[in-house]
């Protein structure tokens, strides 16, 4: 073998000759090294600015009937802010809203129409449930229609009748919360799991979406779900009386949500405030007046704001504008017309029910009247006390510190000694009544409490043409949609408001017939 | 030849002498400066050389105008290109002249300097930038360079002075200044190019210093007797292909220089026009993009735009977006006598005589645009390599010869690569053997 050492170039200095470059050359290296890095620099910029465009596009779907907008469309409860940070909001995205029963099925063998949620023909999320595209994804917020909008029947197979402002005694809120952060927490609440629902389902999810389910959305909203047990599981367990259907503890869980308040830290007491879902209709004669079941705000604006607060909203995510056209809408709306079947009202015994309602509730409870609208110590009254203590100073007081330095600054929450007198229009599509819907219908009211039923179903949506209210008496077997009221837990003491209990049962019976007409 | 064509031939202007300062051409046809690249790689002559500019001296023409003789190694457009940049060039040159001079036809050295424009730079360029007035690259192939230093600009007129000598020393009849097409005297005058802020830029005294200079500087270095002209840009129209280049120079900006060139001791103006080359006008006719797609190759090392071009030239989809550019301004104006109006201009403003060349062949032009005043001669490259003998065919009373020029453009593209000659298969009536026969016939003595 002849030795390297009488080579004239080595193998390796053949192998590794310099490659030299010309001016040509040097030039377009740079200016491919340019272009390269140009087009890297706008690719990044175009990537950037598509997920900056994916994660900050704030569309709402809106409706151009303001009745569709009140029922489906959007008051900013969706989740938002920051997707890095988000605020607000109560639901799941759209799509996951959609697979959770089916994922959950147990949980929840009704699907939400069992929980009183109202859905209509050819809709596709119900009543109260608004869409927005939001961090990127189509989110779900709750409206004003979700607590104020009920449904009733003149017959047990008669046609549902859907009443837009009308308290929604059909629904069982605090199952609906109970039942999304189970199913949430729920070992089978996986990405894998809701990607095969969604497909299963029909929905068509870009890869960008179906990575991003997997990586971030679940583990959000599961991390969203830990945080509001600990925050809110108390009002959610056995040691707080249950809401009911057509009930909410507006209050409490604001504690918690807004203030970040340990509920856990409060007196037990406190946290039993479960009252009514108000009716929403005719707001401009109740500018001014006590509002809320105690009365603690006299501001149909700052009412309704802080009413949206309670349903997910925060000043962050807030639609002014679309909260506007709501307000703007039931500023004028009037209340339903009692239904003509079975047969219109007696003129008769309304005529003289009016005379007696003139002469014992009118006062309080007309208006015009010279108490209506305002509050009545509870020690008059004589009502349960719960709604009204679980509101309490502290909380006014920290309510002034919401939306500082705007227009929208909360500013007339005050702290009261009793319960409001309420306007009755339309009364007789807001029962169960008193604040707490402990009486289930004017006629019961008009018995001392004594006589009044002790327990009774809600959630039933046949009208009692009789005595005014909803049949209540239906046996549970035959209302899977129905929950009983027990009179006799804290906060459902169907007590006070003794007013008219002495009358005579005819002039009793009048009465009712004339709040008919209301 | 009869009583009447001698009458013929002693009234056709195209045929009477053409009297210069210092020399005197036998008839207004000039074989306009053009080559293949026949010679040496180093840039000395060969015999083929000598055969090719015998053809057209035996064609006829009063005088040849060489090919690009470039001045030093650094000006050279490509390689196989005879230089006159030392003295060893002169004997060859001499033999050239002579051969020439054996027809009674005069000949004329082009002293050029590429500047940045070097098509094919060639082993010993390549790795040196172009020299230019500036340092931006040329917007045709992309080709670099850098701006001259003051000296070596001194440097550059002095190489011309040799030149001239050298062309003297050889016997040859004149010399001409390629300060047109883009190359480094354009360079220097065209206010879209030079871009200095020296004395040797910024007004078109500046600009146009240089090109004075070298005039001068041969002035000094050959006499005055010698003939020396200039070829010149009437206009730049530096933007014609690409409309957001700079224009460069006016018409009335070019006449002033050419004013300036005659008092410099030029003996005659040579107008053409286009500030880079090949220019959609010059020389004018078409652009056979599929022999640029087989050619051009050559040059892709040079530039930086010559891939790009290459990959426009080559993909048929792209070839529009290069012809659309190429053709808009091509498309107002003629091809035969392109520049004829700025040649015009030119001669009523200078008192020496005045050629112009772009796309003459048609002996009635001729006769017009001479008679006409607007130039005193013409100069014509492609028509005399489809026809070497175009003047003999004039003087037999054909205003075009029976095969004429199509003004095709594909010698112009072959030159860079392939010996240069008429490339247009249907003056072969298709017969591709027959061509290339003819274009292989510069090789025979």
């Amino acid at each position: 073998m002849i030795s390297e050492k009488k080579q004239t170039i080595t193998l390796k200095e053949t192998i590794t000759d310099r490659v030299r470059e010309s001016p040509v050359d040097l030039y377009q290296s740079r200016f491919r090294r340019r272009i390269t890095i140009l087009l890297v620099a706008v690719a990044v910029l175009l990537l950037v600015a598509r997920l900056v465009r994916h994660f900050t596009v704030d569309r709402p779907v809106d409706y151009g009937d303001i009745r569709e907008q009140f029922k489906y469309g959007s008051i900013g409860s969706e989740p938002g802010g920051s997707v890095l940070a988000p605020v607000g909001g109560l639901l799941p995205p759209y799509w996951i809203f959609k697979t959770m029963p089916d994922i959950c099925r147990d949980r929840l063998p009704g699907g939400y129409a069992s929980l009183g949620l109202i859905y209509e023909k050819h809709k596709d999320l119900p009543i109260g449930v608004s869409r927005r595209r939001r961090l990127g994804f189509d989110q779900l917020g709750f409206n004003c229609a979700l607590c104020h909008t009920g449904t009733f029947r003149n017959s047990p197979d008669g046609v549902i009748h859907i009443v837009l402002g009308m308290p929604a005694h059909q629904l069982d809120l605090q199952s609906f919360f109970r039942f999304q952060l189970d199913c949430t927490l729920d070992e089978r609440f996986t990405a894998g799991n809701i990607l095969a629902r969604i497909k299963r389902a029909g929905g068509k999810l870009s890869l960008f979406d179906r990575i991003l389910y997997r990586t971030m959305i679940v583990g959000l909203i599961r991390e969203n779900s830990m945080r509001l047990r600990g925050r809110l599981g108390i009002l959610l367990g056995p040691s707080v009386t249950s809401w009911g259907r057509g009930r909410v503890d507006t209050f409490d869980p604001y504690k918690g949500l807004q203030f970040n308040w340990r509920l856990e830290q409060l007196p037990a007491h406190e946290l039993i405030g479960a009252a009514n879902f108000p009716s929403i209709w005719n707001q401009q004669p109740r500018e001014h007046m006590h509002l809320h079941w105690d009365g603690n705000n006299d501001s149909v604006d700052e009412r309704n704001l802080s009413a949206a607060l309670g349903a997910g909203v925060t000043p962050v995510t807030v639609d002014h504008n679309r909260l506007k056209l709501i307000r703007d809408w039931i500023w004028t709306l009037p209340p339903p017309r009692y239904p003509s079947y079975p047969g219109e009202i007696n003129p008769t015994e309304a005529a003289r029910g009016r005379v007696l309602y003139e002469a014992h509730c009118a006062s309080c409870h007309a208006f015009g009247g010279s108490a209506t609208g305002a509050v009545t110590p509870l020690v008059d009254i004589g009502t349960d006390p719960y709604r009204l203590n679980s509101y309490t100073f502290m909380l006014a007081v920290n309510q002034s510190s919401l939306y500082p330095d705007s227009p929208y600054h909360f500013s007339h929450f005050r702290k009261t000694n009793g319960y409001a007198n309420q306007p009755l229009d339309g009364i007789w599509a807001r029962a169960p009544y008193l604040h707490n819907g402990s009486v289930p219908t004017l006629r019961d009211l008009l018995e001392i409490p004594e006589n009044r039923p002790t327990r009774f179903m809600r959630g039933y949506d046949l009208l009692d043409h009789t005595k005014v209210g909803f049949i209540s008496n239906v046996p549970k077997e035959k209302c899977h949609a129905c929950s009983e009221f027990d009179t006799t837990l804290p906060g459902n003491s169907n007590s006070g408001h003794l007013y008219g209990t002495d009358l005579s049962p005819e002039a009793k019976d009048a009465i009712v017939e004339y709040m008919k007409s209301l | 030849m009869t009583a009447s064509e001698v009458t013929r031939v002693e009234n056709d202007i195209i045929l009477q002498p053409l009297r210069f300062r210092n020399l005197q051409v036998k008839n207004r046809i000039f074989r306009s400066s053009i080559s293949g690249r026949w010679d040496n790689y180093d840039g000395s002559g060969t015999q083929t050389r000598i055969n090719w500019e015998a053809k057209f001296a035996r064609g006829g023409v009063g005088a040849i105008i060489s090919s690009f003789v470039p001045v030093h190694l650094e000006g050279r457009i490509m390689p196989n290109y005879a230089m006159i940049a030392d003295d060893r060039s002169i004997p060859f040159w001499r033999e050239v002249g002579d051969k020439v001079h054996g027809f009674d036809c005069k000949f004329i050295v082009q002293l050029s300097h590429s500047g940045r424009q070097r098509d094919v730079p060639g082993v010993e360029n390549f790795l040196k930038k172009g020299l230019s007035s500036t340092s931006r690259k040329d917007s045709f192939h992309g080709l670099l360079c850098r701006a001259m230093s003051i000296a070596e600009i001194r440097q550059v007129v002095r190489y011309f002075a040799d030149g001239a000598r050298r062309a003297r020393e050889a016997g040859l009849d004149g010399v001409e200044l390629h300060a047109a097409h883009g190359y480094l005297f354009t360079q220097f005058l065209s206010s879209a190019i030079n871009d200095r802020r020296d004395e040797y830029g910024g007004s078109l005294e500046n600009r146009a210093r240089f090109l004075l200079e070298v005039i001068r500087a041969i002035r000094k270095e050959v006499g005055a007797d010698f003939h020396l002209q200039v070829k010149t840009n009437a206009l730049d129209y530096n933007n014609a292909l690409y409309p957001w280049e700079k224009p460069g120079n006016s018409l009335d900006e070019s006449v002033r220089v050419c004013k300036w060139v005659e008092e410099a001791g030029a003996d005659a103006i040579h107008v053409s026009v286009g500030s880079i080359f090949p220019h959609p006008l010059v020389p004018p006719g078409g652009f056979p993009i599929d022999e640029i797609n087989w050619w051009y190759g050559v040059v892709l090392p040079s530039g930086v735009r010559a891939y790009l071009n290459y990959t426009i030239f080559h993909f048929k989809l792209l070839r529009p977006i290069f012809l659309h550019l190429w053709n808009r301004t091509k498309k107002l104006h003629p091809i035969e006598g392109v520049s004829a109006e700025q040649s015009k201009a030119i001669k009523r403003a200078v008192g020496i005589p005045v050629l112009n060349t772009g796309g003459y062949q048609n002996a009635q032009l001729i006769r017009e645009v001479i008679r006409g005043g607007y130039c005193d001669a013409v100069a014509i490259a492609r028509p005399l390599i489809a026809n070497n003998d175009l003047v003999q065919s004039i003087a037999a009373g054909k205003d075009l010869p029976d095969r004429p020029c199509s003004f095709c453009n594909r010698c112009l593209i072959n030159s860079i690569a392939n010996p240069l000659g008429c490339y247009d298969v249907r003056r072969y009536d298709g017969n591709q053997d027959a061509m290339i026969g003819e274009v292989m016939t510069v090789f025979q003595e």
